[in-house]
């Protein structure tokens, strides 16, 4: 799929806001996720062309990054936590579920290109542990059923809410605000909830601090 | 015997050794008789894979390791057309020279396929300095029956690591087929 | 792999700090490296990723020592040393140890024991530092890491993944030597491996140094691979005999045959690096040789006895005497060069002389004798590191001296905006070294060049602030051999150099046009830039040459085309002629017709050519391995070389000059040391040189149609690279550039052909736009599919039509 000059346009206004263009290569590859659904050849070399490097050097990037895809992921990336925290406190159990739910393996697409499964590192919620995010919004503390319940909702086109974030778009949406994160959402949703200031608040109940540094250990 | 004349008591050698068991061997004629011991260091041959496949890869440590400089190789890539060995390197030319070779067997120590062994094979005499140089064809061991001989493709659905795993235990009919030339080898 | 220490004279003037290694007290200069530092006092780290050339990475963490006050073991080629710090390497730290030991078992986790057919085997740093450093048993008893093996990253280089350390030489290479960032990390962890873009080769000209530096065999080359082992080799140190960069090569060869070449390690030119073209360009040597001479009977060519061929040339030139001419090609080694031009001289009495095949002019010639010839080397390639600004003048430094290219992208990596390129083209090469383009239509350069000495201005440029730039010590004007194309532009160059005060060279093409210069193989040159009209100059090269100063010619001769003219019309007696192509010259028919004209035609030459076949006696000679000599840099520098294939017994191009020439009873030396001596003797002209062109600059008049610019890539059509498939692959496409405004005025539709006409023909290829002036088509001169001089019959600044070509 060629990209069309709208999207290279975008693609070019990305690039300018750095100070060196090169800087932009990280949002202007989710721009073309979110256009292509994968980064496409196609896309390396327009990000290439646009910034003037080598595709090459988008491809190195592009490669060693685990959120670009290079194959189609379809309408929905759904991830599951398998970290400590969440894998012990049911994250394995849930992803185990969405792979026989959805018959994908982990980094794949299910047969119908509609969701694609991928187990995740640490996605920084382990106080709602075990996390599972639907185009990388939060679902959290999820069971093996209210994982496969949220499956079947976007089956059937139903509006799911991120239990911390907006309402589910689509991957390519996601995509899109990665590359441009001023989509006015960043404010929908809680991001701090109690459960989260729990231990703050026990701390500050007991008078309780992290020890002082020891001098000469600063830096 | 000590006070007989030097002459006569040399006879007296002759006279016992008479007696004696006869030690000399008759060669060429009784040579059958007596087979070097296993280990002798004769002839070297060229190894094949069960399946007629040539283990020698063309990799030279023979010829380096030899003392005597007897030994040249050069090595040459297998293509799908033409496969002479598993995996991407054979030997092209494989030559030794029996008139430096000095069989210390280094060469075999060398090899890191087991290509090249040493047979018990110690009639090496010929008329003329050329005819000494072996080549490739009157090194390589003979096509046994159940070996094909290459060029021919790998076993279907194997690689170079099943045959020094020793999985390979033969050639089968789809090598037949691709043995002269074309079908891919896998 | 190359242990060097940083260059001498950075060192001399830096301030120098106190530090201990393994307890020895040395004084580095500030800013050393650890490991330079322990190189010094001949302590060996291991190490991968370290090169002295290449920015430190620390990536393969071979080179781990312990450091005074740090916690953790430190790598040696990335902590820089500063006053007073004590380091420990393996020899006395225990820790260093250890940590080199298990980094080492670790590199060895995936790398297969592939070593039996790994082209690196018995040359491999990872062999030997794995011997000096490794334990001799490894902990994984793991299946190891594979890829299917090889990948082709370019038509030349094979990648084995498997057995890649991730020390990031190659790709380090690809960004920062050469500017082709094509070669990148891919993947991470465990998967990381080198390799390219979809769709996009590692097609760089210097793709072959990677290669060399990869220190394990996952790079490898198709011309190489499977050829043979480190240890059947006989090394030579030679020179390139591709172009004048002059780099120095060791050419490897086992029972007669020529391997490979590598780059050999030289500060002074190539530092560690060469290009393709010299690294796998040697297969022609073998190709289409002359293996007997041959004299013309009946019309056709019959094989001949040397003797035989020998007294039939010396009997048909000594008639034709002081009436033949001489074309001697600019790929002749010094030695034979002179061979040329003393024959010329002292032997045939004639002074009709020229090395130059190519487009040639007599401004060309006069300026030769007033600047270049016989000075010795002042512009050097350190002078261009160290230049202030270095402007190009017609010349194209990645295609025509790739050598002078690095150097110039190694400075600008220090400096940018040091070099300012005059060209009707912005190509990448000059944005891969920082320069700034000065736009000027082919023969609108010397125009240029005044404005420059006037101080005006030129689109966005100050000329004035150019000039004065010029006027800093240091400051370099480099002119390529293309600027004969121009009328008074080697004039405005030396104009322009005078008033500055900036250093001027003249860069050839060829390995032999400096070294023929110099030998005095062009008309009115005498060896030693000595001017044929001077009687001094003439005296002393008689007594050189034990002949009577009388004999020798007293008026300068004809060269370049009047030469070819005058042969074309009968009234050359007889043609002695070294290895050219008529396709190299501005006008191949002419050259044809040269030829055929000429009465009697010696031809000596390595390989069947289109010269051979109109020639009267062909004398094969030697390639350049297959004889001794020395090539001229076109810094002036001697590079002398030995013979590589020692049991060959081809004679060179002097050799046999110096047959003919005792056949007619004249004895001159043939043998390349006496060749030497006897020219060394001479030594450099002090007397008066010849005057400097003043050549005005050619005023451009405005015209209808489209001028043609043209130059040769570094891979092309070129007889020395034939033979080698694999490098053929990795040439540029011959495409056609032009400026967008004039694609759309001709109506061009992008992505599609382009004719493009002159008044012999025409070629039809794909075009791309580029940034450059407007109504100028710019078009490879000699690529598979477009020779200009051959099919268009126009010169470079000629008028072109150009038309769309239909669809690509």
């Amino acid at each position: 799929m060629a990209i069309s000059e709208a999207t290279r346009g975008e693609l070019a206004e990305l690039a300018a806001r750095y100070p060196r263009p090169r800087s932009a290569v990280l949002p202007m590859l989710h721009l073309v996720q979110s256009v292509e659904g994968e980064v496409t050849t196609d896309g390396i070399h327009a990000c290439a062309e646009i910034l003037g490097i080598t595709p090459a050097e988008v491809t190195a990037v592009s490669t060693f990054y685990t959120m670009y895809k290079r194959k189609p992921v379809g309408t929905h990336h759904i991830g599951v936590c398998i970290n400590t925290m969440c894998g012990l406190l049911g994250g394995d159990a849930v992803y185990a579920a969405l792979q026989e739910r959805l018959g994908a393996g982990h980094d794949q697409p299910t047969a119908d290109g509609m969701f694609w499964l991928e187990r995740i590192e640490c996605q920084a919620a382990c106080t709602h542990a075990p996390v599972m995010t639907v185009d990388w919004e939060f679902m959290d503390d999820v069971t093996p059923a209210s994982a496969i319940d949220v499956i079947d909702r976007l089956e059937r086109g139903e509006v799911v809410q991120s239990t911390r974030g907006p309402a589910i778009r689509s991957f390519a949406a996601t995509e899109r605000s990665l590359a441009f994160p001023d989509d006015g959402l960043a404010d929908e949703g809680s991001s701090v909830d109690d459960k989260m200031l729990a231990g703050l608040r026990v701390a500050r109940e007991r008078g309780q601090a992290a020890p002082a540094i020891p001098s000469g250990q600063e830096g | 015997m000590a006070d007989l004349p030097q002459p006569v008591r040399g006879f007296g050698v002759t006279f016992r050794t008479m007696f004696k068991r006869v030690v000399t061997e008759q060669y060429p004629e009784d040579k059958d008789k007596y087979p070097p011991k296993p280990r002798f260091h004769g002839r070297h041959q060229l190894n094949r894979w069960p399946d007629g496949l040539e283990k020698c890869v063309g990799c030279e440590l023979c010829a380096w390791a030899c003392p005597a400089d007897a030994i040249f190789v050069e090595g040459a890539d297998n293509t799908d057309e033409a496969r002479f060995s598993p995996g991407e390197r054979y030997g092209r030319v494989y030559q030794i020279n029996y008139l430096r070779c000095i069989f210390c067997g280094l060469c075999i120590e060398a090899c890191p396929t087991r290509a090249l062994t040493m047979t018990n094979e110690f009639e090496l005499a010929d008329a003329s300095r050329a005819d000494l140089i072996y080549e490739k064809q009157d090194l390589l061991a003979p096509v046994l029956p159940g070996m094909l001989a290459p060029p021919h493709p790998m076993a279907p659905g194997t690689t170079e690591r099943d045959y020094y795993a020793n999985r390979i235990k033969g050639a089968v009919p789809d090598q037949a087929a691709g043995s002269p030339a074309g079908q891919e080898g896998s | 792999m190359t242990i060097t220490s940083n260059t001498g004279a950075e060192v001399a003037k830096a301030e120098t700090i106190a530090v201990t290694v393994d307890g020895v007290g040395i004084e580095v200069p500030k800013g050393t490296l650890a490991i330079r530092a322990a190189e010094l006092l001949g302590i060996e780290i291991p190490r991968f990723c370290d090169h002295p050339l290449l920015d430190p990475v620390a990536a393969c963490r071979a080179c781990l020592i312990e450091v005074e006050g740090m916690p953790k073991p430190q790598p040696a080629c990335a902590q820089v040393l500063s006053d007073g710090m004590q380091i420990r390497t393996q020899q006395s730290s225990p820790v260093a140890r250890e940590a080199q030991e298990g980094v080492m078992e670790f590199l060895l986790l995936n790398h297969p024991l592939d070593c039996p057919v790994c082209d690196k085997g018995g040359e491999c740093p990872l062999q030997n530092q794995a011997m000096q450093v490794g334990r001799p048993t490894s902990r994984f008893e793991e299946d190891k890491r594979t890829f299917p093996k090889p990948i082709s990253v370019s038509a030349q280089i094979l990648l084995d993944r498997e057995r890649c350390v991730s020390c990031a030489r190659c790709t380090r290479f690809a960004e920062q030597i050469a500017g082709d960032p094509m070669l990148e990390l891919l993947e991470r962890g465990a998967k990381q491996q080198v390799g390219t873009a979809t769709d996009e080769p590692f097609d760089s000209y210097f793709s072959g140094n990677t290669v060399q530096i990869c220190p394990v065999g996952a790079l490898t080359s198709a011309a190489y691979r499977f050829r043979s082992r480190p240890f059947d080799l006989v090394s030579v140190p030679t020179t390139c005999e591709h172009c004048a960069s002059g780099c120095s090569l060791r050419t490897d060869s086992r029972r007669g045959t020529i391997t490979r070449r590598l780059a050999w390690e030289d500060p002074a030119v190539n530092e560690d690096w060469n290009c393709d073209k010299g690294r796998f360009a040697f297969t022609y040597m073998a190709q289409g040789r002359i293996t007997t001479p041959m004299v013309r009977e009946d019309g056709a060519l019959r094989p001949a006895s040397w003797p035989e061929a020998i007294a039939i040339a010396a009997r048909g030139l000594a008639q034709a005497g002081s009436g033949a001419g001489v074309l001697a090609g600019g790929r002749l080694t010094m030695e034979d060069a002179y061979g040329y031009a003393r024959f010329a001289r002292a032997v045939l009495g004639t002074d009709d002389i020229d090395f130059r095949a190519r487009q040639s002019s007599d401004e060309e010639a006069q300026f030769l004798a007033a600047r270049i010839a016989g000075t010795p080397a002042t512009v050097t390639y350190e002078a261009l590191e160290r230049a202030p600004i270095v402007l190009l003048v017609s010349l194209e430094p990645e295609d025509e001296s790739p050598i002078i290219f690095l150097r110039l992208r190694k400075a600008s990596r220090r400096r940018p905006a040091t070099v300012v390129a005059i060209s009707p083209v912005r190509t990448r090469g000059m944005d891969k070294m920082a320069a700034t383009w000065l736009p000027a239509a082919p023969g609108a350069e010397a125009g240029v060049l005044d404005e420059i000495m006037s101080g005006g201005s030129l689109a966005e440029t100050s000329m004035a602030e150019l000039r004065d730039r010029l006027q800093a010590p240091g400051a370099v004007i480099l002119v390529g051999e293309r600027a004969a194309d121009v009328p008074g532009l080697l004039s405005a160059v030396a104009r322009l150099a005078d008033a500055t005060g900036a250093g001027l060279a003249w860069v050839p093409r060829r390995a032999g046009e400096r070294g023929a210069l110099d030998a005095g193989a062009l008309a009115g040159l005498l060896p030693g830039g000595r001017p044929l009209t001077d009687a001094d100059a003439r005296d002393a090269v008689a007594r050189a040459w034990g002949i009577d100063a009388g004999s020798l010619p007293t008026a300068a001769g004809r060269h370049g085309t009047p030469l070819l003219q005058a042969a074309s019309r009968g009234e050359v007696a007889a043609l002695l002629v070294g290895g050219i192509e008529f396709a190299d010259f501005p006008d191949p028919s002419l050259a044809r017709a040269a030829v055929t004209a000429t009465a009697f035609v010696v031809s000596l030459e390595q390989r069947h050519t289109e010269v051979t076949e109109l020639a009267d006696v062909v004398l094969p000679v030697a390639v350049v391995a297959e004889k001794a000599g020395t090539f001229l840099t076109w810094e002036g520098r001697p590079r002398p070389f030995g013979q590589v294939l020692r049991e060959d017994l081809a004679m060179s191009d002097a050799g046999v000059l110096s047959m003919i020439a005792a056949e007619l009873g004249q004895p001159s030396p043939g043998d390349v040391p006496a060749l030497r001596r006897e020219l060394g003797s001479l030594g450099p002209w002090s007397g008066a040189r010849a005057t400097t062109p003043g050549v005005p600059a050619q005023a451009i008049t405005a015209r209808a149609g489209i001028t043609l610019a043209s130059w040769r890539l570094l891979l092309d059509s070129g007889a020395m690279q034939e033979g080698e498939p694999h490098l053929a692959a990795t040439a540029r496409p011959t495409v056609a550039r032009l400026s967008e405004a004039t694609a759309s005025h001709a109506g061009l539709a992008p992505a599609a052909l382009v004719t493009v006409s002159g008044p012999r023909g025409s070629v039809t290829l794909p075009w791309e736009p580029a940034e450059m002036v407007d109504d100028v088509v710019w078009l490879p001169l000699r690529s598979p599919g477009c020779g200009v001089f051959a099919d268009l019959g126009q010169v470079v600044g000629g008028e072109v039509a150009i038309t769309p070509g239909g669809a690509a």
